[in-house]
């Protein structure tokens, strides 16, 4: 059996105050931090743990804090990506909701590391009750110590501001959360210059994901060794997984990075309902390309999902089953990103208005021929040509379930109708 | 297809200096480092379509019309956003490039309504160009497209949007936000919802500049004005210069008909580039004023009645007979600084020849009228005066500016000044006295009452590291200016402090001068202690340059052809008899040597009965000269007043004979600009009903007083320019080319002694003081002419602060009567938060307020009671 890492507290009840949080050695990572360790130190072990980026990109955070120029006499700020917002991913909530002291930790170090004397918490507006709880340890971890002024006797400074977003999920893509940060309007911007060197206020920024920073307290305690240990090499660590869909039991499974996808839904899942069998599984959230069920062996790690053309993303798994009709769940998919899409660029803008309107007559049962041929052409202008990866995940996602799915979609159009519903 | 970008790097500098190799469809380049690919293309003439990309504005690379291939990268690239690399390989003509871009446009038109027949931009439409150079055949999308409205809204009296066809390229809302600073423009709404409004769908804080609607690629912002007017291929389009202000913008104006239908500005050409301020854009429609003069009139028993030509220059012959026997004071001329070179030129030589006077004046609103302003004004444009483009002065590392709103006076080179800042990061610091939005971009603003310049500029002086030691190299400044300003006031701490930092750090410094500092009566003084800045940096071993800011198209000109009473041609005094031989040699007769009378020793002599001849060509002197009452009891009592111009002024109708004038639009010349640029007026028509240009009205008035000007071509007359006037020596009138020829400084050395520096500020009254000038919508009484100014801004109105107006129990809106010591008027009260207390503004731009009537001449500020109207 796994050993909890990230969830070790989260599952048990009432646990989220700084009272439980240090009971468990809660703050001793920080402690232990700012009395023994540089901030060179800090990125040096969180290189040595190659620790991946749980929002997605799983971009090595050790490396990216080391892009920080330490000559810049510019402020440095952390930003904290807590809009989870990608359609089947509650990982981060469950987190900030049980256990957000460890989140908080997190950033503590981070900021350190970097040089940061001010932090900002982009959460998601919808998720209510962690934006509770949040203020709650907030004001807890001024009132310990663990955050404001020299900070536990170290002389480092941090001060955290919690800014909640209105609803809009390009708002997490990490350009436009700074716009947004800032007050203007939520679009994503031109890369270079990279946050690292001009983000926030144009200052050097780092932005990590919450999962990302829940697990750099515990590297500290345990060492960048033990995190190695866990998973596989390329791609090591604890890693939460949100499993929802046609499953028997949906919920969010903390396990080893490089898990068998097929065992992470037939064994710690349930499998699909009774009667029924699993069609197809979304790895890693809406953007990701869906997985026929014969290709359900696959390691659930960066790398052996990039090979097979899909990824990991933010490790929300969505089960399908032979009851699901593949046009509706692409129709779905796609509506969500045409609602979502910021309009900055016009593949994705008018791209993802064409395919919607495709989709909404293929599963109305007002296909006409040539519709297919469409959306494979907007895939295709869409993928590659929009401004951020919105527009991609998009086309992507869609381009994979015409192809694997291909017979659904021209049956749609040939018996003019949904045979499932 | 040529694709309008605003010109490849022009609006770049050029301080890269590493070199990149980069190879572009096979062919190899040697660029700066960091130049985007996109502009390296260009300037090799390899065509990529674009919408989003603007060369002023920041990249947004979100139309992916310029996604080109380079080699190692897994995806196309925006090449309007990618900057070259040593060694990078592009390809903009490859299949998957080709196809590409025909995939966007398939995509831009799949919700685009497709209403050519009927838009505005059909025929110049970057969508309609592109998709012929680069689209598809046919159209795949058959589905419902998008409707955001029935019917166009109307964001303000001037701007209408159709938010269907617009292809959010976001050209509008940059340029409003990052050209303008009015951020009048935004997006709302996400997705295939993203539209381009303003608040509430209105546009508050809008410029009416209509810059957004010349960027648009789209007919999607529209001129209202022009709207269904007629399409490019009716328009007869002629390139020429604004007659708003000294910026000096290359205005495009098409005619259908006859008839003006719109004015645009070009990417390509001028100061201005694609810019233009609500003025040049929307307020040429005065040239079809319905107030334009039609034939010339004459005063027969006591009502001005139309004549001939002929008649109208017999009765002149008759009634100016005796004046020009008696030459000297009994004649008087004043011109316009709106008159191009070569009428001014005449003008003078007019008055020298034929009314044998030196009693010429061009600058009437002015109090800089003592010789000794003059003597300062020679000195800076001797040397200091930068004859080069404001875009090269501005690259200075400080930006003093003094005494102009730049904001209302001249806008597009506010434009420029922010360009400068924010591209820069060099630093601005604004000393006026009214606020305005560039304050928003400045290290330091100041808010100072007009009269303190000269004791500010000695206190900056004084504040320069190591300014003490120069001291000795500029004689008579040393004792004085220790004195001076060792205690400045509190309120000018923080900015002497920041400002004084900056130019003792900085090695190159403008200083640019607006037209209020012209109106105090210390204007000779601070401009003296100016000169004197510049020196003591220079001195320093930095680089000093002054450009004027001028709110009128000729200042410039109007001075240095010899629109002055004591200066001929070039800045040279009438009473060098070398000077004055040169140009008797050259007109073939004697001139008269005694300095003359300005403007204002006129109106006193003409009081006193002994003004026989006042020739006003341009200008309103009635309504826009201090002492208004005494102007018009001067007016009357004038001998013979002979008034020259477009429009039946308030000044014409006092008038014994008035000729009718062409406008700028119709006649050919020269203005000299802010930048001491020489560029030529193009006429657009021939002079409107029986006008003629002025040029030819002076001929006229010259052969029936006996003289013969000489040719009066706009050619021949500036050919005789550049012969006989030294800063124009060298230019020919053929050869000026499309972006015009820089005049040139005509002297060396630093001008004379400088004055002595204030040792105190001037005392200011208790009450209010009034302080006027142009606002945004009007420049002098010219745009009163304008039916679309004069809607868009219709009436006087009084700002203030709303502390002093609280005070005063006076509220927002209210109607207010203002009262100097010499008259009054009423309006309606503005409030501004902004305004520095104890100032009041009102515009100088309005007939009906009569505001010289409570001004006084030789006092500047007015001070004023602001009472419950």
């Amino acid at each position: 059996m796994f050993e909890k890492v990230l969830l070790k507290n989260a599952e048990k009840p009432d646990v989220h105050g700084i009272e439980a949080y240090e009971a468990a050695g809660g703050y001793q990572a920080l402690a232990k931090v700012v009395r023994e360790f540089s901030p060179d130190d800090l990125i040096q072990l969180v290189k040595d743990s190659n620790l991946k980026g749980r929002g997605g990109a799983g971009f090595p955070t050790g490396v990216k804090w080391g892009f920080v120029p330490k000559d810049s006499d510019k402020p440095k700020y952390l930003c904290c990506n807590a809009d989870e917002s990608e359609p089947g991913t509650f990982k981060d909530r469950v987190i900030m909701e049980g256990d957000p002291h460890m989140m908080l930790e997190g950033m503590a170090l981070a900021s350190y590391a970097i040089g940061a004397e001010v932090a900002y918490l982009y959460i998601r507006g919808e998720y209510v009750l962690c934006i509770e709880r949040l203020e709650t340890a907030l004001d807890e971890a001024y009132g310990k110590g663990y955050l404001g002024r020299d900070i536990l006797g170290s002389g480092f400074n941090l001060d955290i501001h919690m800014h909640v977003g209105a609803g809009a999920y390009i708002c997490g893509e990490e350009t436009a959360m700074l716009e947004s940060i800032e007050g203007r309007r939520g679009e994503p911007k031109l890369k270079p210059p990279f946050p690292a060197v001009a983000g926030l206020y144009e200052c050097p920024t780092v932005i990590n994901n919450v999962e990302t920073l829940a697990c750099v307290p515990h590297i500290v305690t345990r060492g960048a060794e033990w995190f190695r240990g866990i998973g596989p090499e390329k791609s090591p660590g604890p890693k939460l997984y949100c499993l929802s869909g046609h499953v028997q039991k949906p919920g969010v499974y903390e396990l080893p990075m490089g898990i068998s996808l097929r065992e992470l839904v037939d064994d710690h899942a349930g499998g699909a309902r009774p009667g029924h069998k699993i069609k197809a599984v979304i790895p890693g959230g809406v953007s990701a390309p869906m997985i026929p069920e014969s290709g359900l062996d696959v390691s659930m790690d960066f790398e052996s999902l990039t090979a097979i053309d899909t990824m990991l993303g933010s490790a929300g798994v969505i089960v399908l089953d032979d009851g699901d009709c593949i046009v509706r769940v692409a129709k779905n998919i796609n509506e969500f990103f045409h609602e979502e899409s910021c309009g900055k660029c016009t593949p994705c803008r008018e791209g993802l208005d064409w395919t919607d309107k495709i989709l909404h007559r293929l599963e109305a049962g007002e296909g006409r021929q040539g519709d297919l041929e469409q959306l494979d052409f907007l895939c295709g202008s869409i993928f590659g040509n929009s401004f951020c990866a919105l527009g991609d995940g998009a086309a992507w996602a869609l381009k994979a379930a015409i192809t694997q799915f291909r017979d659904e979609f021209v049956q749609h159009v040939e018996e003019g109708r949904c045979p499932y519903h | 297809m040529p694709v309008p970008l605003g010109g490849p790097l022009k609006w770049k500098t050029d301080s890269a200096n590493i070199m990149a190799k980069i190879t572009i469809d096979g062919n190899t380049h040697d660029v700066a480092d960091g130049t985007l690919i996109l502009e390296v293309a260009l300037e090799q003439g390899i065509d990529i379509p674009t919408f989003c990309y603007m060369a002023r504005l920041e990249p947004l690379a979100s139309c992916r019309m310029c996604l080109v291939e380079i080699e190692g990268q897994g995806k196309l690239q925006p090449s309007c956003a990618t900057p070259v690399a040593d060694g990078m390989v592009v390809r903009t003509d490859t299949s998957l490039v080709a196809d590409t871009r025909q995939s966007m446009l398939e995509l831009l038109l799949a919700n685009h309504p497709l209403d050519c027949p009927v838009c505005d931009k059909s025929g110049e439409c970057e969508l309609q160009d592109q998709v012929f150079e680069y689209g598809a055949g046919e159209a795949r999308f058959h589905d419902q497209k998008r409707v955001f409205y029935s019917k166009d809204i109307d964001l303000n009296p001037v701007i209408i949007f159709n938010a269907q066809r617009c292809i959010q390229c976001q050209r509008c809302v940059r340029i409003c936000e990052e050209v303008v600073g009015a951020v009048a423009l935004g997006t709302a709404e996400k997705g295939m919802d993203t539209k381009v409004t303003g608040f509430e769908n209105s546009l508050a804080g809008c410029d009416h500049c209509g810059n957004c609607i010349e960027v648009c690629p789209v007919g999607a912002l529209m001129s209202t004005p022009y709207r269904y007017k007629a399409r490019p291929w009716d328009n007869k389009e002629t390139d020429t210069i604004c007659p708003y202000c000294g910026t000096g913008c290359h205005l495009s104006i098409s005619v259908r008909d006859g008839q003006l239908s719109r004015v645009r500005s070009k990417y390509e050409t001028g100061v201005n580039g694609e810019t233009l301020c609500v003025k040049g854009r929307f307020g040429i429609d005065f040239i079809d004023g319905d107030n334009r003069l039609r034939t010339p009139l004459v005063r027969k028993e006591g009502a001005l009645v139309g004549v001939s030509w002929e008649e109208a220059a017999a009765f002149i012959a008759d009634r100016a007979e005796g004046a020009v026997e008696k030459g000297g004071l009994g004649a008087g001329g004043l011109a316009s600084p709106r008159l191009n070179n070569e009428s001014l030129y005449l003008f003078q030589k007019l008055m020298r020849t034929a009314f044998r006077t030196n009693s010429i004046d061009s600058s009437s609103r002015f109090s800089a009228a003592d010789p000794k302003a003059y003597q300062s004004l020679e000195g800076l444009f001797g040397g200091l005066y930068a004859r080069r483009s404001l875009h090269q002065v501005l690259e200075a590392d400080c930006i003093l500016i003094l005494g102009a709103t730049v904001t209302d006076e001249t806008p597009v080179t506010e434009y420029m000044v922010r360009g400068a800042v924010r591209s820069r990061g060099n630093k601005l610091f604004i000393a006026s006295a009214r606020p305005s939005r560039l304050d928003s971009e400045a290290i330091s603003s100041l808010r100072f009452v007009p009269g303190a310049e000269a004791y500010l500029l000695s206190a900056l002086l004084n504040g320069i590291e190591g300014a003490g030691k120069t001291f000795a190299n500029i004689g008579a400044l040393k004792k004085s200016l220790r004195k001076a300003a060792k205690t400045p006031p509190p309120e000018f701490g923080e900015f002497l402090e920041k400002a004084g930092t900056a130019l003792g750090a900085a090695s190159t410094v403008t200083l640019l001068i607006g037209a209020d500092l012209l109106r105090s009566p210390g204007a000779a003084a601070a401009l003296s202690m100016a000169r004197g800045l510049g020196r003591v940096l220079e001195a320093l071993g930095k680089r000093a340059e002054v450009q004027f800011l001028f709110d009128r198209p000729n200042q410039m000109g109007a001075w240095e052809l010899g629109g002055l009473p004591g200066l001929l041609p070039g800045w040279r005094p009438v009473g060098d008899a070398a000077a004055r031989a040169t140009f008797e040699e050259a007109w073939g007769t004697s001139l008269p040597a005694d300095y003359g009378a300005d403007f204002r020793r006129m109106l006193e002599r003409s009081e006193a009965g002994g003004l026989d001849v006042l020739y006003v060509a341009g200008g309103d002197p009635l309504l826009s000269y201090p002492d208004g009452n005494l102007v018009e009891s001067a007016l009357i009592k004038t001998g013979l007043l002979i008034v020259q111009d477009a429009f039946m002024t308030g000044t014409a109708h006092l008038a014994d004979v008035v000729l009718p004038a062409a406008t700028f639009a119709e006649e050919a010349g020269t203005f000299t600009n802010n930048e001491g640029k020489v560029q030529e007026l193009r006429p657009i028509r021939r002079p409107a009903f029986e006008s003629k240009p002025n040029a030819e009205i002076f001929a006229l008035v010259a052969e029936a007083l006996g003289r013969d000007l000489g040719p009066v071509s706009a050619d021949a007359v500036f050919d005789e320019i550049a012969r006989l006037v030294p800063s124009y020596r060298g230019l020919s009138s053929n050869g000026l080319g499309d972006d015009g020829s820089y005049s040139r400084p005509f002297a060396e050395g630093n001008g004379g002694d400088l004055d002595d520096p204030p040792l105190a500020l001037p005392r200011r009254t208790k009450g209010l003081e009034l302080v006027t000038g142009d606002s945004m919508f009007h420049s002098g009484y010219l745009s009163g002419n304008s039916q679309i100014l004069g809607e868009l801004s219709a009436e006087a109105y009084v700002e203030m602060n709303p502390d002093d107006a609280a005070g005063l129990e006076l509220a927002d809106g209210a109607g207010v009567v203002v009262r100097s010591s010499q008259g009054e008027m009423e309006a309606r009260l503005k409030l501004n938060k902004r305004f520095p207390g104890g100032v009041v503004y009102v515009p100088e731009n309005f007939a009906d307020a009569r505001l010289n009537r409570l001004l006084k001449h030789g006092e500047y500020p007015c001070p004023v009671e602001v009472l419950r109207g």
